[in-house]
């Protein structure tokens, strides 16, 4: 008796310690997350420069859909989305797949390699970037050199180009990242299935397609919807490497924020409103992600 | 066992997160100079470019302690777009705390400070005359006729242009010295026809040539009260987008992304000429190969517009001081130095190449010498003579936001959109973004 209250006693203790535990964090987490984003919310019913702000209700939220460089900006974000995001998935999958075969040689050393992109500096990385696609830059002279183009590709000077630019550099940049959690999902995936599939006489398409694709989908689940989440939020690419230009044909939706806020007359009222344009936007793509991608899984 | 553990931990835990939280108040308060009374006599100062504003800040902080030894003035450097930041989120969390007690602010963007924090920002009335500086430093550095800023450099603007060229395609630099843009670009014609070089550079993302074109016609890209956006029935800004047009029509325009672009392409010898501020000099003499083959003219004007003159600014800054602790030394640092010692502006001039405002610094010796790069041409005077003709405008709040607008706009009419529509549909989006 007396010792099964010692236990209940103790266990009520480290019941204690374990909740103090819980609780620095969820008060850091109140106070540096959740505290901001309501007054975030609160600030963005307010309007004018600087500390000159007044309530002005919604006019914040239908000034954005008039507001034709906040429009822009969702439409370059959205075109980065839907090119670049594909792409990296399905290049991560495939490189993932290719690391992942038994038979390779040097198989660290490929890894490294791909994963090394995603521990340089944003900011470094995107101005190494910005020098390799100049006009006289490497990859123009050795495009040149090989007689592929004529005239020197205006990657950073032109509408176009700049975009291709920015995708390439974020491909080069996350690709590596999103390999690592394929690699480890395909590490868990029992050997036996993939041997029984070639007992049947499944080709190495089909065992991908039948076996690889579905059993790494709560993985690619996963993967999108992060990315899509970082690129909405894509800032430092575009703000070193093209500023946003050719006038604002690169621009992204964090670089209106920081304009807003920093490069214009402060205007932190209408900043805010754009951020939780973002949050908005970033709900709804999960949700329908989830629709399309993880309702088998429950 | 286990539990003195995790208590111990949790006491780790608890005491570095108010270890940090000691740690963090320490640094606030060594990068805030008047947060008590005992180090009232202390001043931070925020600036950026150490080759030049700190340069000539160290130069005014050596004059006045050499005088006022119980002062003591901390000068902070910091990227420009860092100070703005700063500043912005410092004077909008409404505490005092980490602000300095002077800081540079850009002309450009100083009516936006003074008019988003009112009261954030100390009266020097008492301190300076604002009629002592060049009269078009008058409009950024005051308002509602009060004086904020001391003005500090002018960014008075000049045609740098490569002799050596020029006279490869007949010209002298006489012939310079009162032409239009139209001329300009002819004389860029005749220049790309025998050198192979092109006449200017320009950065598509940067309209500062648009903006030196409608200063010297005495307009901007907001009306006088400096709110409203002036750009649909703004006839000096629909000529600088024709010339501008114009220039890249004629092929005699290179196109460069950023500033190391840019200086390459003047230190290679890429382009014959480049109209912008005087502070590019220590830029274009740091190629000293090429002493002698430089000079500088007077900046065209525009043809359609009587009001235009052969002068104008890119750029240029000014010091505030803050209305916090210390604020009676830091304008008196200021008054004494920026704002009346004459010697110190020729010390500036010398050693770092600052040409300021100060009307009075224009008369002394260094401001009438020579410069051999510029083949023995006297330079400063001539810049100095120049900045008192600069037409002063109202730079008002939203100069950068609008120039986004016309940066979109400048490429749909390259690509062929009519100016009107243009400039019109530049006036409606600016008139529904500005608010």
């Amino acid at each position: 008796m007396k010792s099964a209250n010692a236990t209940l006693h103790s266990r009520r203790r480290s019941g204690l310690t374990g909740w103090s535990f819980v609780l620095i964090s969820v008060i850091l987490i109140v106070i540096f997350y959740f505290y901001p984003m309501v007054e975030a919310l609160i600030l963005s019913f307010q309007t004018g420069t600087g500390t000159n702000l007044v309530f002005t209700g919604l006019d914040n939220y239908k000034r954005l859909f008039q507001d034709a460089t906040f429009i822009t900006s969702v439409k370059n974000t959205f075109i980065y989305l839907l090119v670049q995001v594909p792409v990296m998935i399905v290049l991560a999958l495939f490189i993932s797949v290719l690391l992942n075969d038994s038979k390779l040689k040097f198989k660290g050393f490929f890894r490294t390699a791909i994963f090394l992109p995603c521990v340089t500096s944003l900011v470094a990385y995107s101005i190494v970037f910005k020098y390799l696609f100049a006009g006289n830059g490497l990859v123009n002279t050795f495009l040149m050199k090989l007689h592929l183009i004529s005239a020197p590709i205006e990657w950073i000077t032109d509408p176009f180009w700049a975009k291709i630019t920015i995708i390439i550099a974020i491909t080069w940049r996350w690709t590596g990242y999103n390999m690592i959690f394929y690699l480890s999902a395909l590490q868990n995936i029992d050997n036996s299935i993939y041997e029984a599939a070639r007992i049947d006489g499944a080709s190495a398409t089909r065992q991908f397609f039948g076996i690889t694709i579905p059993l790494l989908r709560p993985i690619i689940l996963f993967t999108s919807i992060t990315s899509t989440i970082g690129t909405l939020q894509l800032f430092d690419e575009v703000m070193n490497i093209t500023k946003g230009g050719p006038g604002n044909a690169t621009q992204t939706i964090s670089q209106y924020i920081y304009n807003l806020s920093f490069k214009y007359s402060a205007d932190f009222g209408y900043a805010a409103t754009v951020s939780y344009s973002i949050v908005i936007m970033i709900i709804l793509l999960s949700f329908l992600q989830f629709k399309v991608a993880g309702e088998k899984n429950g | 066992m286990k539990k003195t553990f995790a208590l111990l931990l949790m006491c780790m835990l608890i005491l570095s997160a108010c270890g940090a939280n000691g740690g963090n108040k320490n640094t606030a308060d060594t990068g805030n100079a008047g947060g008590n009374t005992e180090a009232a006599k202390e001043i931070t100062i925020w600036a950026w470019d150490p080759a030049f504003n700190i340069a000539a800040l160290e130069v005014a902080k050596a004059q006045y302690t050499a005088a006022n030894p119980d002062v003591k003035i901390n000068i902070v450097e910091y990227a420009q777009n860092d100070i703005i930041q700063k500043l912005n989120t410092g004077l909008n969390s409404g505490t005092t705390k980490g602000l300095p007690n002077i800081v540079l602010i850009e002309d450009y963007r100083s009516q936006g400070f003074l008019q988003s924090y009112k009261d954030s920002f100390y009266d020097l009335s008492n301190s300076i005359k604002g009629a002592d500086f060049a009269d078009y430093k008058s409009g950024p550095t005051s308002l509602d006729g009060k004086q904020y800023g001391i003005p500090f450099d002018s960014g008075v603007t000049g045609l740098y242009v490569r002799t050596d060229y020029l006279e490869q395609a007949g010209y002298k630099l006489s012939d310079l010295q009162d032409i239009t843009w139209n001329d300009y670009i002819e004389i860029g014609k005749k220049v790309k026809d025998k050198t192979g070089k092109a006449l200017i550079t320009l950065d598509p993302n940067d309209l500062g040539l648009i903006r030196m074109m409608i200063q010297s016609a005495g307009s901007w890209y907001l009306t006088e009260d400096g709110k409203t956006p002036n750009i649909a029935d703004n006839a000096a800004l629909k000529e600088a987008f024709e010339v501008y047009k114009n220039l890249t029509d004629s092929n005699v325009a290179n196109v460069h992304a950023d500033w190391s672009q840019f200086v390459a392409a003047l230190n290679n010898g890429d382009v014959a000429s480049v109209p912008t501020g005087n502070w590019i000099t220590p830029s274009i003499t740091a190629a000293a190969d090429q002493s002698g083959k430089w000079a500088v003219a007077p900046l065209p004007k525009l043809a359609g517009n009587d009001k235009s003159v052969h002068a104008s600014n890119l750029g240029g800054s000014s010091w505030y001081v803050m209305n916090v602790d210390g604020k009676e030394t830091a304008a008196d640092f200021m008054a004494k130095t920026f704002g009346a010692d004459t010697e110190m502006y020729q010390k500036l001039l010398t050693d770092i190449g600052v040409i300021g405002t100060f009307k009075a610094a224009a008369s002394g010796e260094a401001y009438g010498q020579a410069n051999e790069f510029f083949g023995g041409q006297k330079v400063v005077s001539d810049f100095a003579a120049w900045t008192e003709q600069i037409p002063s405008v109202n730079y008002g709040v939203h100069t950068y936001a609008i120039e986004d607008i016309l940066i979109v706009e400048m490429q749909n009419y390259l690509n062929g959109k009519a100016i009107d529509k243009v400039l019109s549909d530049a006036q409606a989006q600016a008139e529904s973004q500005i608010k």
